[in-house]
């Protein structure tokens, strides 16, 4: 797992063909959500959205095996460069991350789009930390499998 | 999706938050260790190490064998790979809303002449 961001978090960029006002739009619009965010085996997505700092949002994924429900509160809202959530789903257990969408022109009708998504929503211990947990979590991983241990089932 | 404790991952990022509790994991690697043992490269005191090691234990991240007066640590890596899956898990659930993302914009693009 490749991942040069500080500890617990998840960091994809990508290039999008659209400006930044309609590449934010995209994740503040009900409708157009409807569309992407909608993963293999889901049939219907439908969301809520509370487009306001402190409002919340909720978004049912509709599958073969039941629904799936993501929700969370809207932490900071700047349209068209940043868009930070929390997000919370039975995939997190529970528990409140935290997921930042940041965007910039990069060009006619072209968006960076960074997404970070963050496991430890205290930001202040965030902050803490230095040299992640990436590159020892890759190296305990492979000694484990070279000796053979077997991860515990849940 | 597979499903972890909430509270037990909690626990393991923040064992994990602290580069003292990394270099112990680090050092568990090459086997078990005593505390002594582990505190030697330290420049903390003792007690510190061993409210690390706490933490550690806590987490699940190391076991302890009390024999007399030794104890005996060792790396316990399942919690780490349990947290690992669950950040590989949401890596692959972004990279395709992403993916789906792009064809949304680009097809919304193509269609912007007014035909679907």
């Amino acid at each position: 797992m490749i991942n040069d961001a500080p500890s617990h978090t998840i960091r994809l960029v990508r290039l999008l063909p659209a400006p930044p006002e309609e590449v934010f739009d995209a994740w503040t619009d009900p409708a157009s959500m409807k569309y992407w965010m909608c993963p293999g085996t889901i049939s219907e997505t439908t969301a809520q959205l509370d487009v306001r700092v402190g409002g919340r949002f909720t978004i049912v994924m509709r599958g073969t095996s039941g629904d799936h429900v993501h929700s969370g509160e809207y932490r900071e809202i700047e349209r068209p460069r940043r868009l930070a959530f929390t997000w919370v789903s039975k995939g997190t257990h529970g528990r409140e991350t935290i997921v930042t969408i940041e965007l910039r022109s990069r060009g006619r009708d072209q968006t960076e789009l960074t997404l970070t998504h963050e496991g430890m929503p205290d930001d202040e211990a965030t902050s803490r930390h230095r040299g992640g947990w990436g590159d020892i979590l890759t190296k305990l991983e492979a000694h484990v499998t070279r000796a053979g241990a077997r991860p515990e089932v849940r | 999706m597979v499903e972890y404790s909430g509270s037990r991952l909690d626990r393991v990022f923040a064992a994990l938050s602290d580069p003292t509790r990394r270099a112990i994991l680090s050092r568990l690697r090459r086997g078990p260790s005593t505390v002594t043992e582990i505190a030697e490269p330290f420049d903390v005191s003792l007690t510190a190490v061993s409210k690390h090691v706490r933490v550690l234990e806590e987490a699940g991240l190391l076991r302890r064998e009390i024999r007399g007066r030794e104890h005996r640590c060792s790396l316990q890596a399942a919690p780490l790979q349990q947290a690992s899956r669950w950040m590989e898990e949401y890596r692959v659930f972004w990279e395709q809303r992403l993916d789906a993302l792009e064809e949304f914009l680009r097809s919304r693009r193509k269609g912007s002449g007014g035909r679907r």
